[in-house]
């Protein structure tokens, strides 16, 4: 019987001490390394390990090169991390087309094909020289033990779990469900192929031990997703009824979660014929009654931009998801990026303000979908949901959600005095209107993109208009003292601060937390509502601030300027900003934050007081 | 219809020469264009028996032009590309993305059994008896060639039963 | 126009290696596209190729012409533009089923009856492969992919009853199963003095079903010149195109035999006809003059 206990032979010396352990792969498509990524992750979840798994791929359908990125800790990961502790290589070629996502330093362990006829003090990573650099037969080893070169993923698995101890029994039991109804054999050459990687790291132990500590919380519930999925499944928890859209990279997901579940719970979904069809559907079910949404990118979003404004003027409740990825128009749509900011805030002419907020992961895409619809229905609006590509497209454990800890709120409907004579755009003191639906009688009314009256009637009459505008702009005004959609981390008086939102914000807290040990006086502060922009509560974050960053992935630093838009930031809050598709990597923000630190020190000095 | 615009029955000696050297060329590119295809899939293995097979018709080719020169010296070429259709050359839809070696010579097979096919049912047509021993000799060389693929796919083991496509990743979403 | 130089295929090559998947349909499509282009004879520089999103949109760039990957849905009326400035471009239009079916439709009857000299071509493979294989216009009804996984609940439109209905003047159809064929289609195509449609069976291997394969559609294949069709009868035609899905009917549909002049034909002969009463340039504010 095999020894798989995380003490043997194999890992190195001594007892495991790792607590996070960081992956890369690189081959191609046909090298089922985004396969050989997700089975490892599963297998850490079902060892009680968090984790979190990115991809990455060229442009070739079937996939030319691929690589994916899994971090395995004993805590909550806040960010896919910076730098490889384990990088393997299928082939060099693909693997040195990720240089940006599969970063190797000094304390990086290579582990690479030896097919490649390069030898360990060789290979073609320029100006690094890792910890260890191993050649391992694996396409041999595949084809010896499953009968095809192609078993490379599960050989590479059993190499992981013998070097790292992740997974000795996880990944097989994992690959044994996946494969039942395929046949035996199949399963079987996977057991073979996952056995020779093991015996192979087992009998060439890694001259320092990379093995990681059990995990304390094996055996309680995980859950694993990706931010799509966690998307529809909150909105099916927030009772949305209706999905309307089109599909469109990297958002698709989220429609597909609709047409696999949602006629179970009485609602409907439609792919429509494009994306302005797929809104205006959405827009009539809400019209309807029901709780709506659509999802789309960054083209989809252009697109919609007429039936938003549509929205906002007949106060319509819907939940726009925009999955951001590389822009302008098609861009690069497997690439994350933040940059549809300002379409999401401003696009759809005339005077409109519409909700934004952006989740930062996929633990806290539920809270915020459902915040989304909650805002949606109780102000009758449209709110724009911005995920990023690679928020939506990242699997994540996680710790399960208590959801009875969400209050649902649902549209302010009619009650009887409402219907004698209503008005759907009564004037209240909040601003906000009862809203009727077709099938309610006494509440009939037309909605219409046409300004119009207190009773829907079109009007062109500037008063009304200035009322009405007032109306529709002013009932959002209590969102900006929401102070549950601003999360302050760090010490709360420091000078040196950053702003990051959406999926930067891990990144910029795990930096916070390596500055912070760095012995900086530094805090971090993550908006969830990006629009209207809350002033108030920069003003309090920013009163202390002498230096510091605001950091997001887009070319025109979109975000430090929609906040110069609203408020005086401090003369040393910069923007730390560029394009997407290459990732913020949490070392090169500390260092950027130690930058600004002598900055802030060299200012002082001449300010030092002699001493007497 | 693999051939248009030229008359199987009347043709030429200079034509039918022109006709095999441009088959070859057809065979040759359309191999290298497969090839091409397997690295973008880093599927080396197709793609050397691939390289393997341009080389082939490559030398085919060669040897029929080498002829061709001999005996018509630079007379104008009256059989263009635009008049024949994958005679030799594999069908488009034979490649796949993670075929397996064997897959790949098995798509070569095909197009040699095709092309044998196609002189064969020429010849009962065939007016000029030159031409008739030419395309007999084409003929007999495709199941020469056939012979050859057969002989290498001997040497593979088997597959293994079961599909590349059980480990390679989903496709990417573009 | 320049002088008149022998093309062949391979001049219409880009060196750009495609995307698509080894044994895509679209790569003898493309192959079609390079040997109608040589048959014509026009230099790569004088043509326009534009196409959509999608997976058979990025041909325009495997080509030597001038291309354009332009957004989903709308090539076609970025080619309408690029005729009317231009009438003497060869201008080319290409996209997948979804692209011009599904968010393009709505441009369709307008290219018809404005009838510009365009030639348009659709791969139509019943699946949005790009995207990794949701519902198209033109699934069948009960077929299951990634957003109908219980069925699709959907009729499929009808490309070539559309295009007849509409009144095209030109509408066909081709397959890879007779590339002879497809090619001779595509330079009817592109030779017919008007707007031009030919849906083109390109079958998707990663996210087609067997029935959507050559092999199958072999099978359900019938030459509309063999089975006597007369290309002149709209109606025919019409009647025919009504077996879109159940069988693969090759060649021309309708050929309108007498083609009325097109869009750019007229344009041309107003801009003859209003030219000499054109105000120079200079002295245009001479129509404020008060009299």
């Amino acid at each position: 019987m095999t020894d798989y206990s995380p003490g043997s032979r194999g890992m190195g010396q001594g007892a495991p001490t790792r607590k996070d352990l960081v992956f890369g792969m690189a081959g191609s498509g046909g090298d089922g390394i985004v396969s050989a990524g997700d089975s490892l992750l599963q297998a850490a979840a079902a060892e009680g390990y968090h984790g979190v798994m990115t991809k990455s791929f060229g442009s070739q359908i079937r996939g030319g090169e691929s690589s994916c990125r899994v971090r395995i800790s004993t805590e909550p990961i806040l960010n896919p991390g910076g730098n490889l502790d384990v990088a393997v290589a299928l082939n060099w070629e693909d693997f040195l087309k990720f240089g940006a996502e599969l970063p190797v330093s000094g304390t990086t362990v290579v582990i690479y094909e030896a097919a490649t006829n390069i030898l360990p003090d060789n290979i073609p990573l320029v100006g690094v020289t890792p910890r260890q650099v191993i050649a391992v037969p694996i396409a041999k080893m595949a084809k010896d033990t499953a009968g095809t070169e192609r078993a490379k993923n599960t050989v590479v698995l059993g190499l992981i779990a013998g070097w790292f101890g992740i997974g000795a029994v996880a990944v097989m039991k994992g690959i044994r469900k996946k494969l039942a109804k395929k046949g035996d054999e199949l399963v079987e050459a996977n057991q073979r192929a996952f056995d020779a990687g093991r015996a192979f790291a087992l009998e060439n132990p890694l001259t320092i031990s990379m093995a990681i500590v059990p995990s304390e919380t094996k055996g309680a519930v995980k859950l694993i997703t990706d931010g799509n999925d966690m998307c529809a499944a909150a909105a099916i928890f927030a009772g949305c009824q209706f999905f309307g859209g089109y599909p469109i990279t990297p958002s698709t997901e989220i429609m597909q979660f609709f047409t696999d579940r949602v006629w179970g719970y009485g609602g409907a979904v439609l792919q429509a014929e494009d994306e302005i069809a797929g809104i205006g559907a959405a827009i009539g079910a809400s019209f309807a009654g029901k709780k709506s949404m659509t999802a789309t990118s960054g083209p989809g979003l252009s697109l919609k931009t007429e039936m938003m404004g549509l929205a906002s003027i007949a106060e319509l409740p819907l939940v726009i998801v925009d999955v951001q990825r590389g822009g302008p128009s098609t861009g690069l749509p497997t690439k994350s990026e933040q940059s549809d900011l300002f379409a999401a805030c401003f696009s759809a002419h005339g005077d409109v303000i519409r909700p934004v907020l952006a989740p930062t992961s996929v633990a806290d895409t539920f809270r915020l979908t459902v915040e989304a619809f909650n805002i949606a229905e109780y102000y009758q609006t449209p709110v724009l949901l911005l995920s990023d590509q690679e928020i939506s497209q990242r699997k994540e454990t996680l710790d399960p959600i208590d959801t009875s800890q969400f209050v649902i709120l649902d549209r302010l409907c009619p009650s009887g005095p409402d219907l004698k004579d209503y008005k759907r755009f009564k004037q209240t003191e909040n601003f906000i209107s009862p809203i009727s639906f077709p099938g309610l009688a006494g509440g009939t009314y037309l909605a219409s993109g046409i300004e119009h009256t207190e009773n829907g009637a079109p009007t062109n009459s500037g008063t009304v208009h200035a009322r009405m505008n007032e109306k529709r702009i002013r009932k959002l005004d209590p969102l900006k003292d929401r102070k549950d959609l601003f999360e302050v981390l760090g010490n709360p008086n420091a000078p040196l601060a950053m702003v990051a939102w959406g999926s930067v914000a891990g990144v910029c807290r795990e930096a916070l937390n390596m500055a912070l040990n760095d012995g900086l006086n530094v805090k971090l502060m993550v908006p969830y509502l990006l629009y209207p922009v809350a002033e108030g509560a920069y003003r309090d974050f920013f009163a202390s601030v002498r230096k510091g960053l605001i950091i997001e992935q887009t070319h025109l630093a979109q975000f430090h300027k929609l906040l110069r838009m609203h408020i005086d930031l401090p003369a040393g809050v910069r923007p730390l900003a560029r394009s997407g598709a290459n990732p913020f990597l949490p070392g090169e923000i500390v260092a950027a934050l130690h930058n600004l630190l002598s900055e802030l020190q060299r200012r002082h000095e001449g300010k030092l007081q002699p001493q007497e | 219809m693999a051939i248009q615009g030229i008359d199987l029955a009347r043709q030429s000696l200079l034509d039918a020469l022109d006709l095999a050297i441009l088959v070859e060329e057809e065979a040759q590119e359309r191999y290298g264009e497969f090839a091409d295809q397997m690295d973008q899939y880093r599927n080396a293995d197709a793609a050397r028996f691939f390289r393997h097979m341009v080389e082939n018709e490559a030398k085919h080719g060669e040897e029929l032009s080498s002829r061709r020169e001999q005996r018509f010296g630079d007379a104008p070429r009256k059989v263009t590309r635009a008049m024949i259709f994958d005679i030799e050359a594999p069908d488009y839809d034979a490649a796949r993305a993670f075929m397996t070696p064997r897959q790949a010579m098995e798509a070569a097979l095909a197009s040699e059994l095709k092309a044998r096919d196609f002189f064969e049912a020429a010849l009962p047509s065939i007016q000029d008896a030159e031409v008739r021993e030419l395309f007999q000799e084409l003929r007999d060389e495709e199941v020469q060639h056939q012979a050859l693929v057969q002989a290498e796919l001997a040497k593979l083991p088997p597959d293994s039963g079961i599909s590349p496509e059980a480990f390679v990743d989903e496709p990417a979403a573009q | 126009m320049s002088a008149t130089i022998e093309y062949t295929p391979k001049d219409y090559k880009s060196d750009l290696k495609p995307i698509w998947c080894p044994g895509c349909g679209d790569f003898s499509v493309v192959q079609a596209i390079y040997r109608a282009l040589a048959a014509i004879g026009r230099p790569p520089h004088e043509i326009a190729f534009i196409s959509g999103i999608g997976c058979s949109s990025r041909i325009p760039g495997y080509t030597t012409a001038y291309g354009f990957n332009s957004v989903h849905g709308r090539s076609l009326p970025i080619a309408q533009g690029i005729k009317l400035a231009n009438p003497d471009l060869l201008v080319l239009a290409a996209g997948g089923d979804g692209d011009g079916f599904s968010i393009g439709g709505g441009h369709l009857p307008h290219m018809v009856r404005r009838n510009m000299d365009i030639a348009y071509i659709v791969m139509d493979n019943q699946i949005y492969g790009l995207t990794k294989g949701q519902l198209s216009p033109t699934s069948q009804k009960g077929r299951s992919t990634c957003t109908s996984r219980h069925g699709s609940l959907e009729a499929p439109v009808n490309p070539l009853l559309y295009m007849l209905a509409y009144g095209a003047g030109f509408v066909a159809q081709a397959c890879p199963t007779d590339l002879a064929g497809m090619a001779a289609i595509i330079e009817a195509a592109i030779r017919y003095p008007g707007f031009a449609f030919v849906n083109i069976q390109s079958p998707c291997v990663t996210y087609g079903e067997e029935s959507q394969q050559l092999k199958s559609l072999k099978a359900i294949s019938e030459n509309l010149e063999t089975i006597g069709h007369n290309p002149a009868d709209r109606l025919a035609a019409m009647d025919l195109a009504q077996d879109y899905g159940d069988k693969l009917h090759l060649g021309v549909f309708y050929r309108n035999p007498e083609p009325p002049p097109t869009y750019g034909d007229l344009v041309k002969e107003r801009q003859e006809r209003l030219a000499k009463d054109a105000i120079p340039r200079e002295n245009i504010l001479d129509l404020f003059i008060k009299k």
